[in-house]
């Protein structure tokens, strides 16, 4: 049996800026054994150390379909990630994982798909999207919303151009606050419902963002005839272990790094306590 | 209990049994420290066991879950990180232990191999053996009756020790437990049928003793588990905690921990170290954020998951085993069978 | 022997536990059932106290400022330069002073008063928080002519009524806050006296609100209220003669509202009532004021020397009370002897070997602006002192600054030698709770790296500078402190007895009371506001919690979340003026401005504005190093 707590080494083979407070990292488990063996489901997270500082939990950012490195994006907010944005590539950090439940993708196939993102919202469907890009034929209309505070807050801005372009995807973009040079939408991502035909009755709604903005989609989409099992999210609490022992990200009796972070809207409104 | 499978030794003769446990396994047991307190400590005489004392006030979850442990050693090599699983195998003997905590011991266990299993704890527990004291007479504050936790043992336990005047009667519950009797045969022999009759019939006085110190689960479970407890009766009840973690800490079935690496430049270790969900900071995110930033909801939060069946279907029981502790423990008067009557009742008296 | 029994090092209510430790490292915390304070109860900061010993950023190695960087130098070095430069600096005619501390032990603190009225020959030597507890001595000795309260944390459970005068007395002293509690589920009628809501005030029976720093408005009142109602104590009042009269006239003009007559009745008429005086902000004056006043309510009705009646003043930090007892104060020798004791002074030249300098020592403030050379025991005076950033500006002027610490602190960047010190759960010695009883503290471990006992380096500085005095170990410190002590006290510091209640021929020495007129009550100025900080310690930034894993998370969070500092307002006040959470306001004053975040505090009362001492410094334009000031509140 494994141990729990204990982490993988995993290099760092690149970083990059996506906007001023938020960089994405390339990771490689160090050990060619671990790294053949290591799999995940989008939607799952992991466990990154930086020794000394601490451990947090950040989601994987990448799809299972392309193995050549697990890729996450963190903003700085505190001690930990103003570590990890000070770290670059050869530096190694600790990984535990993969941990939580994931997005159910095979319960996606023959569906029409509505990914819908605010800011730092985007990198835990980009793992989906990719997957499921990567295996275009297995479902049916795919449509990504996404929204930032402004155009600089746009994460992944080169893929965002890449979807664009490609004719079997369905994007828009949206800004809360246009700047010179900002051609496309401005307004907050609800918007956007009134860019696309939707579909309610085929369509999985991933939706994940800042409370509020899940709040205000969420209440739109279920006006829009969207069933609450439909619409699929992701919850967020204080984590220690990631592996349901600690009792810091309890919700009820529901563990998020366990039972979530992927949840149905109807199990979110479930939830007691 | 067949009357072949219990044996009984003499007092006098229990030293020797000690002694060679001592032997072979670090033995744990109640000790005398400065002060007239009593703790569980390693001992390395039979004469420092405490026999009759009553239940210490700190729990021996100790032993298998310390307030400082080491997990994971981390070191800078010449080829980059070094990360090592730390285990603590040891064989230990916790000896002189009462009913309540042999069962919360095994309901660590049974948390700690939930789902995902987490072998550093499954290890040392799997070197641990109790030899519990079964109560004849109930602590002043305890209420494990109420919890299926005593005063006897039924199942849950290695060997149980009855107190017969100037013998034991000793029960093999386990396998491990018949590894601590076995190799000492000699100083044991087959118990009387009188001497099985007598300690049922002690049991039974025991129970009978048990007086106003009940704890009425039943009704709060059903409460607390459809959220039908008002907020302004948690804010009673919150008003004279005083979020001091101690119910937590003393508590053989809280298990609640945070994960930090101890040490700098280049060596730490990582150490699961005890945390109580009665602290402002135990939900709180990154962001600052804070979910149960409100004092009354951390109290909530206790008590479902002490209490409510959500938690007791998850479990197999509820998060309770009677010992009493957190009544002497508390620094206010919010303890587990005030709050159960107080969610009982519907009124907050503490 | 593991585990080892010793006493709680956060707050003076001096709590026992056992200390455990694995691998030469404290890792947890066993309470002692037996304890005759604490019953097997700990709060929070004891339960974690294991943690800043063994995961803190520890001092292991003697340093040296030389070309602005602190280097590694041997024992020897150090301490030759610490006496050295002490010595210079003195001899060029500049101020120089020791400041002890309530986070070192009485040994340490003594040897502190030594150094300083002995082998340096000056006056100064006090702790960055005497200020915030001597005045309120001083102001009972006044009435009962001893500079102490009397009875115990056990003696409120069995009260009827208790009179809390707060400050938020959950937050800084726990066991007390749990007595309290206690007391109250047994029928206890608890009446509060503040200016800010507390958990405390939402318990009461009956809470009376007062203006910040101006509580005495409240127990001025208490005192006339008590008199006119005439439960009072035949042979207390007998024995004042005509001064009991003049007592009675300088309360003429107080202020007795309805619920004043009704709390100063309950207290008369119990036969067992209690005082407690939680940390107070005020300025010296008027908590002299107001101890003398309670005094005297306690004195009339006859509780003052009732067993079960205890008048408690809470030390804000854990050793403060043993800190001014053994003498680090501006106004007193060992024991609180006046300077101008010549027996004692004798007394003291027979155990230091030189006679003690007797003049009035400057205060902490004044110290630190006219020194040039200081020794600081196991303190951050940037964070302490309520003027933080004149701290940390009259340390960076000095010549000299020798640090002792355990742990490293932002006094560190400012310290010339720096000498490492034993942590509390290293160090054997002693300390002083709230009543006044001595407690033991123990080594649980060794000491990390080169770091000694404080009194141990305390003594080696003594003996470079005077004759050398060789202590086999910290009783034998304790030993010189019952000598150096009046007798009448000295008993206590000889034999150490954690069970022993002050005794009450101690606390009064045998005499009575004196009643005597109280100075009157300045009318309260109207102001459009009043900002007050939210206590006189911000325990965010002592070493025990910051680097406590476990206990540093609130006060991190809030410095993260607000690193320029915040204010708190009611939701009234915000609501008036147009702002949410969070958005800036602008606080004036005679002094000047400045603006912070303002933050919403449920139960403020509309007219006053939290400062939390973590951030003072933030706002001292306004407030200027003072703890309450009248301002005016405007939407930035």
């Amino acid at each position: 049996m494994d141990n729990l707590f204990l982490p993988r080494v995993a290099r760092i083979a690149a970083v990059r800026d996506e906007t001023p407070d938020t960089k994405t990292f390339d990771l490689v488990l160090r050990d060619g054994g671990e790294r053949r063996d290591f799999t995940f489901v989008p939607g799952q997270f992991m466990e990154l150390s930086v020794f000394g500082i601490g451990e947090a939990a950040f989601c994987f950012a990448s799809s299972p379909t392309r193995a050549e490195c697990i890729q996450t994006t963190v903003r700085r907010t505190g001690l930990l990630t103003d570590a990890m944005h000070k770290l670059a590539a050869g530096d190694e950090v600790g990984l535990r994982g993969p941990c939580g439940n994931g997005f159910d993708v095979a319960a996606a196939t023959g569906k029409d798909l509505l990914f819908i993102g605010g800011g730092i919202g985007l990198p835990p469907l980009r793992g989906l999207i990719w997957n499921v890009l990567d295996e275009r034929d297995r479902f049916d209309k795919v449509t990504i919303l996404y929204g930032a505070r402004t155009p600089a807050d746009l994460v992944y801005k080169g893929e965002l151009d890449e979807w664009a372009r490609r004719g079997d995807v369905e994007l828009h973009v949206t800004v809360d606050r246009g700047e010179a040079g900002w051609t496309g939408n401005v307004g907050m991502v609800p918007t956007l419902f009134d860019r696309t035909e939707l579909r309610p009755a085929t369509t999985l709604a991933y939706v994940c963002g800042p409370p509020v903005m899940i709040k205000f989609v969420v209440q739109d989409l279920l006006m829009r005839g969207f069933s609450p099992d439909s619409v699929i999210s992701t919850l967020e609490r204080m984590m220690q272990c990631g592996v349901g022992k600690c009792n810091h990200c309890c919700i009820g009796h529901r563990y998020v790094c366990r039972d979530g972070p992927v949840f149905t809207y109807r199990q979110i409104r479930e939830m007691t306590e | 209990m067949q009357v072949s499978s219990a044996r009984t030794i003499g007092k006098e003769r229990t030293g020797e049994w000690i002694g060679r446990l001592i032997e072979n396994a670090e033995v744990v047991a109640p000790t005398a420290a400065q002060a007239g307190d009593v703790i569980f400590r390693k001992i390395s005489s039979p004469v420092e066991v405490q026999w009759g004392s009553d239940n210490p006030l700190f729990p021996p979850k100790q032993v298998v879950l310390p307030q400082t442990d080491p997990l994971v050693t981390i070191s800078r090599g010449a080829d980059g990180l070094v990360v090592e699983p730390v285990y603590d195998e040891r064989p230990r003997v916790l000896f002189g232990v009462h009913s309540c905590d042999v069962k919360g011991i095994d309901f660590l266990t049974r948390m700690h191999a939930y789902d995902l299993a987490d072998t550093a704890y499954l290890r040392r527990a799997a070197a641990l053996t109790s030899v519990s004291v079964a109560c004849i007479t109930p602590c002043p504050l305890g209420f494990c009756i109420c919890c299926d936790a005593g005063p006897f043992l039924a199942e849950s336990f290695d060997v149980q020790l009855t107190d017969l005047g100037d013998r034991f009667l000793a029960e093999v519950g386990s396998e491990k437990g018949g590894r601590l009797v076995e190799p000492s045969a000699d100083l044991f022999r087959t118990a009387e049928a009188g001497e099985v009759a007598r300690r049922h019939e002690l049991e039974e006085a025991a129970k009978r003793a048990f007086g106003p110190e009940t704890c009425h689960f039943a009704s709060a479970m059903r409460r607390v588990s459809v959220g039908r407890v008002s907020a302004e009766l948690w804010d009673e009840i919150a008003g004279t905690c005083l979020e001091c973690g101690a119910c937590n800490f003393v508590c053989p079935t809280c298990y609640c921990f945070s994960v930090k690496d101890q040490g700098r430049d280049g060596h730490w270790v990582r150490c699961r170290t005890w945390d109580s969900c009665q602290f402002r900071a135990f939900t709180r995110e990154a962001s600052g954020h804070n979910p149960r930033e409100a004092h009354r909801e951390r109290v909530k939060r206790r008590f479902f998951h002490k209490v409510s069946a959500q938690y007791f279907r998850r479990d197999g029981a509820v998060g309770c085993v009677g010992c009493g502790r957190c009544v002497k423990v508390c620094l206010g008067t919010s303890d587990m069978p005030a709050v159960v009557a107080a969610i009982r009742k519907g009124a907050w008296h503490g | 022997m593991d585990p080892v029994l010793t006493t709680c090092p956060f707050c003076p209510c001096g709590c026992g536990f056992y200390l455990h430790s694995q691998d030469g490292k404290t890792a947890g915390v066993i309470p002692s059932e037996g304890h005759p304070v604490s019953h097997g109860r700990l709060c929070a900061r004891g339960w974690g106290s294991h943690e800043a010993p063994a995961w803190g950023d520890r001092l292991t190695e003697p340093l040296m400022r030389h070309d602005g960087r602190l280097r590694p130098v041997s024992w020897e070095t150090a301490l030759e330069a610490a006496a050295d430069s002490l010595v210079a600096t003195r001899r060029a005619g500049r101020t120089i002073g020791v400041l002890g501390s309530a986070r070192a032990t009485n040994e340490e603190n003594y040897l502190a008063v030594r150094l300083a009225r002995g082998a340096l020959q000056t006056p100064h030597v006090v702790s960055c928080l005497t200020a915030t507890y001597q005045p309120l001595l001083d102001g009972l000795h006044d009435v009962t002519g001893r500079h102490a309260g009397s009875g115990t944390v056990a003696d409120l459970e069995h009260c009827e009524v208790i009179i809390l005068v707060e400050g938020d007395v959950a937050v800084t002293h726990p066991q007390v806050a749990g007595a309290i509690v206690r007391a109250r589920k047994a029928g206890c009628r608890l009446v509060t006296i503040g200016a800010v809501a507390s958990q405390m005030t939402s318990l009461a029976a009956l809470s009376i609100a007062s203006t910040p720093g101006r509580e005495r408005a409240v127990t001025f009142a208490l005192v006339a209220a008590a008199l006119a109602g005439g439960r009072l104590d035949t042979a207390t009042i007998v024995a004042a003669g005509a001064s009991f009269d003049a007592l009675r006239r300088s309360l003429a003009e107080a202020e007795v509202s309805e619920a004043v007559a009704r709390a100063a009745g309950w207290y008369a008429q119990a036969q067992r009532a209690a005082i407690v005086v939680a940390p107070l902000v005020a300025d010296a004056a008027e908590l002299r004021r107001l101890a003398g006043d309670l005094a005297t309510l306690a004195a009339a009705t006859g509780h003052l020397d009732r067993d079960g009646s205890p008048l408690l003043i809470l030390p804000a930090r854990g050793n403060l009370r043993g800190a001014c007892e053994v003498g680090a104060s501006p106004n007193f020798l060992p024991g609180f002897t006046p300077l101008s004791d010549d027996g004692a002074g004798s007394r003291l030249e027979g155990v230091w070997g030189v006679p003690p300098v007797r003049e009035t020592g400057l205060d902490a403030a004044q110290m630190l602006t006219a020194a040039r050379g200081v020794v600081i025991v196991a303190e951050d005076p940037t964070a302490v002192m309520p003027a933080g950033a004149l701290a940390r500006e009259a340390l960076r002027r000095m010549e000299c600054v020798v640090l002792l610490d355990a742990f490293a602190t932002p006094a560190l960047e400012l310290a010339t030698v720096v000498l490492p010190i034993a942590s509390f759960a290293e160090n054997d010695g002693t300390v002083t709770g709230l009543d006044g009883r001595v407690r033991q503290v123990r080594a649980a471990v060794r000491p990390p790296g080169k770091a000694r006992p404080g009194w141990a380096v305390l003594a080696a500085m003594l003996g470079r500078l005077g004759p050398a005095t060789e202590y086999h170990g910290a009783e034998e410190v304790r030993r010189e402190i019952a000598r150096a002590m009046p007798p009448d006290i000295g008993a206590r510091w000889r034999e150490v007895d954690e069970a022993r209640v002050v005794p009450r021929a101690e606390r009064n020495g045998g005499r009575r009371p004196s009643l005597g007129p109280l100075a009157p009550c300045e009318p309260i100025e109207p102001a459009p506001s009043v900002a007050v900080w939210d206590g006189v310690l911000d325990w965010g930034s002592d070493p025990l919690v910051r680097y406590s894993p476990t206990l540093c998370r609130d006060s991190a969070a809030q410095r993260k979340l607000f690193p320029g500092g915040f204010v708190e307002l009611s939701k009234e006040a915000m609501d008036r003026l147009g702002v949410r959470q969070g958005w800036p306001v602008r606080l004036k004053s005679a002094g000047g401005e400045a603006v912070a975040p303002a933050v919403m505090r449920a139960d403020l009362a509309a007219g006053v504005v939290v400062v939390p001492f973590a951030f003072r410094d933030a706002l001292a334009p306004v407030m200027g190093g003072h703890g309450v000031t009248s301002v005016a509140v405007e939407r930035a």
